[in-house]
Order: C-alpha cells, then structure tokens, then sequence
C-alpha cells in the first residue's frame, strides 16, 4: 500500500482551510469519552488519533435518526469523517449491499456516501469491549475507508486506500510519498501489540462462523436467562453500526419521514390482525442474535456484526453478548 | 428500477368506486396518475394520505393496467381509515413489490387453490391470471372457506367461475344460515371431496394464517411435496424494499423474496405461521 505523510502542524493547518469548504467531523475527547464532533476551525487541535472508539458508530452520518424521504434533499458541502475506527468501516460494507441495492437503490443513502470521504483511524490499543479480530477483522483499515490515518511523533500518515482518498492527499502539496522503513515498521509494531492486546482479552471468544452456530443451537432457556435483564431500550440496536431496521411514519401530502426502528421494541412485527412472531421479549432478544449471526450472512457478503462491543457499553440491563458465546464455545 | 427514482415516494391514484363485499370488507377501485401494471401475486404499499400505509395485494386481473382494485378487510387503524374514504379522493401507490406466483410453471398442471377469509383477494388476481392462460393449464379448482355466508366476498364470482371450462369453484362456511347453499364446515373439508391429479398439480394456500397452516398440513397429507405448494405470506411488510427489517422472517425478506414462497423455501422457518 502507498503511504504519504504530512507534519501534525501542516495537516492542521490543511484542515483549518480544509473547513471552509467542507464540513468536517472528528474523534474528539469529550467529557463522556470520546465522539465525532464538527470541527470548527479552533476545534482541530482537538482531534485524537488512534485511540479507539467514538461512542457513535459511523451509520448516524448515513442514516439519520429521523429524515423525511419525500422531499427533495438540498445538497450540502461536502463531508470529511476523520477517525473511523475500522469495526465501523466494515460495518458499512452491510450499509452499502442493503442500501445500494441495485434494485431499490436509496438515494438519501447513496447521495451522503458520494459526498463523504472516509478517513479511518488506525486503533493502537484497545477498548474494554473490543472484539474485531475474533470476527477476523483488523484494527486497522487496509480496504473499503478512502485513507486511514496514523499520529506517529510529529507526523501524520495516511494509508492511501481508494481513488477518491488518493485525490483528496494529492490536493495537499505539502504530503509527500512515505517510504521510511523505520516509519512503517514501527506502525506494523503497533498494529501487533493492538493485535495481541485483542487475542488476549478475548480469549476463548468464538470466531463468527461458530458464533452462529451457537445461536441456531441454543435452547430456549438460554434465551430466557440472557434475556430477564433486557428492558427492550433497543440501546443495543441503536448504538450498532449494522442494525439499520426503520419505520415509515406518513404524513400529510403523501410525504414519509423514516425513522430507525429496533426489533427489540414491543410490536416490531405485529400485523393488523394481531399476530406478533416477535411478542415475548425472549424472542425479541433471540431474533437480533438471529439475525446478526445467523439470517444476514446467508443474505448478505458482508458480516452483520463487527466486533465492535458498543452494545456491550450500551446495554443498561449490564448484558453481555460475549458471555452468552463463551458459555457454550 | 431508475437509479434516481425515489423508492419511498408514492405515486397518486384516484379513488373512482367502493364496493361493499361484506360487513368487513370492501374493494377499492382506483386508477394511478402515473402508468402501472403489477404480476399476480405481488403487492403494493397503499397509503392513506397522512394517515399511513400497509402492503396490500391487488384483487384485479394483472392484464388490466388501467385501473386497480384492491379488497381490504377493516383490521386495523389504516384500514379503518380506508373503509372511511368516498369516490373522489385519492390514495398513495408505491410498488408493486415482491414475487408472485410463478404463473408459467403451472403450464400443463392441475391448480388447486385453498383459500380462506380475505385470502380470495389475491386468489381473485390469480384467477383472473390463469383464465388468461387457461389453454394452457388442465384445470383449475377452488375450494373457498369463510366464517358466515355474510363474510364470504366476491359472490358472483363463483358462479362465473363454474361457467369457465376447465374451472371449479366450492365454497363453504363454519356457521350456515337458512339461505347457504355451498357446504359446511372449515375450507380444508372441501378437500375431502374433489378429484385432482396430485402429481401433476401445484397448490396454492393463501389465508388467515390458521388456515394456512391446517390447510398445508391437509394439502400435504393429500400427498402434495413441499415444492408443489406455494404459499402467500402476511408480514408487517412496512417499506416493500427488503430494508426496514419489520417483515423478516428467518433469512428472508418476506417483501422482497416473497410474498409468495413454495413450503420447500419455508419449512424450516421458525414461527412461519405467526
């Protein structure tokens, strides 16, 4: 892969001039832990680098909350996403093949992807939760980000990863090609001691495969005891980067405002005549690990969860996906 | 579909005549501002304007492209909404959606149709497709259930149908009044007394899910394989696009690879008849 630095100073200076024709959102250190923010030009100098992970995973900037999809969109600047650890990256790969179907193509979806470059973040060390490589990701984008970014002393260096992220690097002069051996091999260190960090911590984790055969396998009763904790908050579902369930509201004038919806909320699937295959909480507490590990991969190419552990964090009722998994591995 | 084609934005049809089919039930007629056509079996996202939307599939002929009928039973707060609406207005079409019944792959074969409640609606479609065809079909019987003789619809229909050659139509009520002159008792006694060449037959079931269930468990005791029956589902199908999640059902979308599945597709699909 092709490498370009640039020194810290110039790269925010870069972004300070950067700022007036783009809108630009960073990992920033906040009082809760870290999120993105926009970025005012006095803002920059807070960006952090490499430190896993922003609270909110990167399909809020695709898929809002709520949006009306009948009006016509006004297009906006366009966006610079800095600090997207790769569970994320790899999390929109399953955005992309729902949204960008080729059939029923949304263009809400596909006019904010257009507009956005993605510049991924290289995680050195980890976050209590974090579990990508069980599920054989990386801690680190090598495809599918447009330039992934490391903070290595006084130097900023990007991973050139697609076209989009080549033509953005080659619009700041003051990046040049990187080819120091000593640079590049002290960021492979770094992606090893990530890496070891995570084989440790979740040892005894399934990988994804296996992972879905325990969730087809498991009896009732271990739903129900994994289950009495969950409130049905929907946080879980809500904190995912791949959960992206939604609801359709009408409003007057034929117009529909589309808002995310959880399978973990009471009447998900509930008909007009009153059948709910989802009605007992178990069941909607089951359904999501179905989905995730068992239904989407027979669907789709790109895997439903990334072992980003957020639901983990969000989970008021302290469950512990992971747990369930060990305790049947 | 056009890659810029807004795929949540209806298209308006005006609402030109309301037949009253039962106490419940009424069938919409309207005509879309924009051309539209649909195939047997798939549905479509009617809405009621600022109200809200729930899938539907058309009861009229898919040769017919000028005007639609839709037969909708008052269930819930949309078609309660609907039953409400006068010639004159206009509703939202988005569609159609999904797949629907393999037409050609009837060619040649005996088509049984187990129909219950509402479930005549897209079983009228179907109909109304394979008259098209019947040439090409050897027969085509009908055994339809209702609850009372005042809930079953579409009442002349049965006996056009028994006028068409090649074609039977039976129907039956689980309580008869003095004025009944069809059969007695639940849509898969029908069953007991028609002649059809199993092996060379499909079946198709569409109904309140009850009554598909039984009436897949009799049709395959009858001796029909799992791949000779399709079945048309019902799920809370909110976008028709295979995104918004609500009518998954196992790993399939019942929207988009569905509504109509062959029960070889779904047999080992949990809670299916849910």
């Amino acid at each position: 892969m092709q490498y370009k630095s640039i020194r810290k100073e110039e790269w925010d200076k870069a972004l300070e001039e950067l700022s007036e024709s783009h809108t630009i959102f960073a990992n920033v250190s906040n009082d809760f832990g870290q999120d993105y923010e926009l970025m005012r030009p006095a803002d920059i100098i807070r960006i952090i680098y490499n430190k896993p992970k922003p609270a909110t995973s990167l399909k809020s900037f695709f898929l809002p909350v709520k949006e009306n999809v009948t009006s016509d969109r006004k297009g906006g600047k366009p966006r610079i996403i800095i600090g997207v650890p790769n569970c994320d990256i790899e999390g929109i790969c399953l955005l992309d093949e729902i949204y960008l179907d080729k059939d029923f193509n949304d263009i809400f979806y596909r006019k904010r992807r257009e507009e956005t470059l993605l510049i991924s973040s290289d995680c050195f060390g980890i976050q209590e939760h974090c579990h990508c490589l069980s599920y054989g990701f990386k801690p680190y984008s090598t495809s599918n980000a447009d330039l992934a970014i490391i903070h290595l002393n006084e130097l900023i260096i990007f991973r050139i990863i697609t076209e989009k992220g080549s033509d953005f690097i080659n619009k700041i002069p003051s990046a040049t090609p990187l080819d120091d051996k000593e640079i590049l091999s002290a960021i492979e260190k770094e992606h090893l001691a990530t890496e070891s960090l995570l084989s440790t911590a979740n040892k005894g984790l399934p990988d994804y495969k296996t992972t879905g055969k325990i969730v087809a396998e498991a009896k009732n009763e271990t739903w129900n005891k994994y289950s009495s904790h969950c409130v049905s908050c929907g946080a879980c579902a809500t904190i995912c980067p791949t959960c992206t369930c939604f609801l359709l509201i009408d409003k007057p004038g034929f117009e529909k405002v589309k808002q995310l919806d959880a399978c973990q909320y009471p009447g998900f699937e509930r008909v007009a005549g009153g059948e709910d295959a989802l009605f007992e909480l178990q069941n909607r507490f089951r359904n999501r690990y179905m989905c995730k590990y068992v239904w989407k991969p027979e669907k789709f190419k790109s895997l439903a969860c990334t072992g980003c552990g957020r639901c983990i964090e969000a989970c008021i009722g302290k469950i512990n996906k992971n747990e369930l998994f060990m305790e049947f591995a | 579909m056009a890659n810029n084609q807004n795929i949540y934005k209806p298209i308006k049809a005006k609402l030109t005549d309301v037949i009253e089919e039962s106490p419940l039930i009424k069938t919409f007629v309207l005509i879309p501002e924009e051309e539209f056509s649909f195939k047997t079996g798939q549905f479509i996202e009617l809405s009621v304007d600022g109200i809200g939307e729930a899938p539907f599939t058309p009861s009229s002929s898919p040769h017919v492209t000028d005007k639609l009928e839709v037969t909708i039973m008052k269930t819930g707060y949309v078609t309660e909404y609907m039953h409400n609406l006068k010639p004159g207005g206009y509703m939202g079409i988005r569609g159609p959606y999904g797949r629907g019944y393999p037409v050609e792959t009837f060619f040649g074969k005996e088509v049984l149709i187990l129909g219950g409640g509402c479930g005549l609606a897209p079983i009228r479609s179907l109909l109304y497709a394979l008259e098209h065809v019947k040439d090409k079909l050897k027969k085509v019987i009908l055994c339809y259930g209702s609850k009372t003789p005042s809930d079953c619809i579409y009442k002349p229909l049965f006996a056009r149908l028994n006028q068409i050659e090649k074609f039977e139509a039976y129907r039956t009520v689980d309580k008869a009044d003095e004025e009944w002159d069809g059969s007695v008792g639940v849509a898969t006694t029908l069953l007991n007394t028609i002649k059809v060449d199993i092996k060379n037959s499909v079946a198709v079931v569409c109904g309140p899910p009850i009554m598909m269930k039984f009436g897949t468990i009799r049709i395959i005791e009858m001796g029909y394989t799992d791949d000779q029956i399709y079945l048309s589902m019902e799920k809370n199908m909110s976008c028709g696009l295979g995104k918004c999640g609500h009518c998954m059902m196992g790993e399939f979308f019942v929207c988009k690879d569905g509504p109509v599945f062959t029960y070889k597709e779904l047999k080992n699909t949990p809670d299916i008849w849910k």
